[in-house]
């Protein structure tokens, strides 16, 4: 065999592997997602968002409490862990660029990024909701925004590092100082970067339910009360999958489908957000 | 017309990251109202000497300057100068264009907000003033508003040119303006810095020659961070007194 032959054959041999990897990944996502479609689709009605949940066997049930809670939790956690992340990362790029600090503080997000969640909701526990004697909406919030940190953190660093260091010199060169060669030059530049990154960490933490079964919990009724348990779409979906009863299975496809939906829509507007920047 | 020095370097040292001795003791005097070129070949600490003057060395650490800068009779490496001020006084033009991401009033009137100007009257003037003199008001005074990033390479470096004047420095350094852009942007650049040179003392580095000669009162050549000649611009590119300077100026090396 020439040497011409055997790599058309290593070709597609290499072809067909690749091709055969990706159809089998693939086939799992349209599994899974059509699954969801196709159970959550059928159970989705208006009573879902507008009714509390009601005792098994009574019909006209909703999730109104875990939509609430759900977006309180996330809304708050947002609200700890975006400026923690931004400013870390800001930290990280500009302040500590260069640094043995800045590695070591670059390395541990990495690998606090890749560490369970549950772990975090455990460490939370331990924190917050034991010394405290009970579980909350603000231990679920905690959680979630100690995983978004890290995640938002990076992104910030990698998108500033980006920013070419041409544009902050010819801002310094003009008499800015640095704070504000950061602020209205830099993180101009990064803003989309940043803020795709900020839009995936929301969607990442938006499916969490370890961390939150031992830090928000759950709530059967509808409260808005951060300091007592707090209720949580993925604990409900957790719990309803669990029980016995067919309309909680359903009301959970519905719930799993509202919730793939809305993190599949972030995503995708990051996902145009860093096309449209790199532009 | 006797030559006024506006800037002047005097046994000036510089090392990068405490040890690497990019400028070896040099002396240079800056002509005010003039063009001062900086030639030489790559490496040989050109651009590190203009970035002296504005203390842009000061962004990195362990950065090391010795000897004197002196302008309007201070060392402007001491350490008692307030270097946001020198910056708004010597303005400086970069390599390729350096557009901030917002509008083109916005890029023009950075410098000025950070002055302290918010009159938005004032400010219009102003950046209208500096649009005109970087000749390129006639062709964006209708898209002040959109992101100086859809400009054309050239444009956007006449904008930081314009950018650069809002301030009104006494100074502009540039450091090769023109190595990005395409003949006819050249053209214009070298036009506009001939011009300039009525109100403003200008140094250039440049690896053109022909661009030296042509827009330069005043030429330098270096090499190896060392200053080998520095004379009228007439004199270096016909009788140059030193033969390096004659070897690389006809192109036998470099």
């Amino acid at each position: 065999m020439n040497v011409g032959s055997r790599r058309k054959a290593e070709n597609i041999i290499a072809l067909f592997l690749s091709f055969l990897a990706a159809f089998f990944g693939i086939f799992w996502l349209v599994f899974i997602l059509g699954d969801v479609l196709v159970h959550g689709i059928g159970a989705l009605k208006l009573s879902l968002f507008l009714n509390d949940p009601v005792p098994p066997g009574v019909s006209g049930g909703g999730l109104r409490n875990a939509f609430a809670g759900q977006m309180l939790i996330t809304l708050f956690a947002t609200f700890i862990g975006v400026p923690l992340g931004v400013l870390g990362g800001t930290f990280l790029a500009e302040y500590a660029r260069g640094t043995r600090v800045a590695a070591v503080i670059s390395i541990l997000s990495d690998i606090m990024v890749s560490v369970p969640s549950i772990v975090i909701g455990t460490f939370i526990y331990a924190v917050l909701v034991r010394p405290l004697g009970h579980f909350s909406g603000w231990a679920g919030a905690a959680a979630l925004a100690v995983i978004m940190v890290p995640v938002v953190l990076r992104t910030t660093e990698d998108m500033l590092s980006l920013v070419p260091w041409t544009l902050r010199e010819a801002a310094f060169a003009l008499g800015a100082p640095y704070y504000k060669v950061i602020i209205q030059v830099v993180y101009r530049a990064a803003a989309t970067g940043i803020f795709t990154g900020i839009l995936l960490a929301v969607a990442r933490v938006a499916g969490e339910t370890a961390p939150l079964l031992f830090t928000s919990f759950n709530n059967a009724y509808f409260s808005l009360n951060m300091n007592g348990p707090i209720s949580s779409l993925t604990a409900t979906i957790f719990q309803y999958a669990m029980g016995p009863y067919d309309d909680w299975h359903a009301q959970a496809w519905a719930a799993s489908f509202v919730i793939t939906a809305t993190v599949l829509l972030i995503t995708i507007v990051g996902r145009i957000l860093i096309s449209w920047r790199l532009k | 017309m006797a030559e006024i020095v506006d800037i002047e370097a005097k046994g000036l040292n510089f090392y990068y990251s405490g040890n690497v001795h990019a400028i070896k003791d040099v002396n240079i005097s800056a002509y005010k109202k003039k063009v001062t070129a900086l030639i030489g070949p790559s490496g040989c600490g050109k651009t590190t000497l203009l970035r002296c003057y504005n203390r842009m060395h000061d962004l990195y650490p362990k950065n090391r300057y010795e000897g004197e800068v002196i302008f309007e009779g201070r060392n402007i490496l001491g350490k008692d100068i307030d270097i946001i001020s020198l910056r708004s006084r010597i303005g400086m033009v970069f390599q390729k264009p350096t557009p901030f991401p917002m509008s083109v009033f916005d890029n023009i009137a950075y410098g000025l907000r950070l002055k302290g100007i918010k009159n938005r009257g004032e400010l219009s003037e102003r950046v209208e003033k500096a649009l005109r003199n970087a000749a390129i008001w006639d062709e964006v005074f209708g898209k002040l508003n959109v992101s100086a990033y859809e400009l054309s390479g050239g444009q956007q470096q006449r904008l930081c040119i314009a950018r650069a004047l809002a301030v009104e420095p006494e100074i502009i350094l540039f450091d090769e303006p023109t190595s990005a852009l395409d003949p006819i942007s050249t053209g214009k650049i070298e036009e506009l810095i001939v011009e300039l040179k009525k109100n403003v003392t200008i140094i250039i580095v440049t690896h053109n020659m022909q661009q030296a000669a042509r827009i330069s009162d005043w030429t330098g050549f270096m090499m190896l961070g060392e200053l080998i000649e520095f004379d009228k611009t007439e004199k270096m590119f016909t009788a140059p007194n030193e033969k390096l300077t004659e070897d690389y100026i006809t192109g036998r090396f470099g």
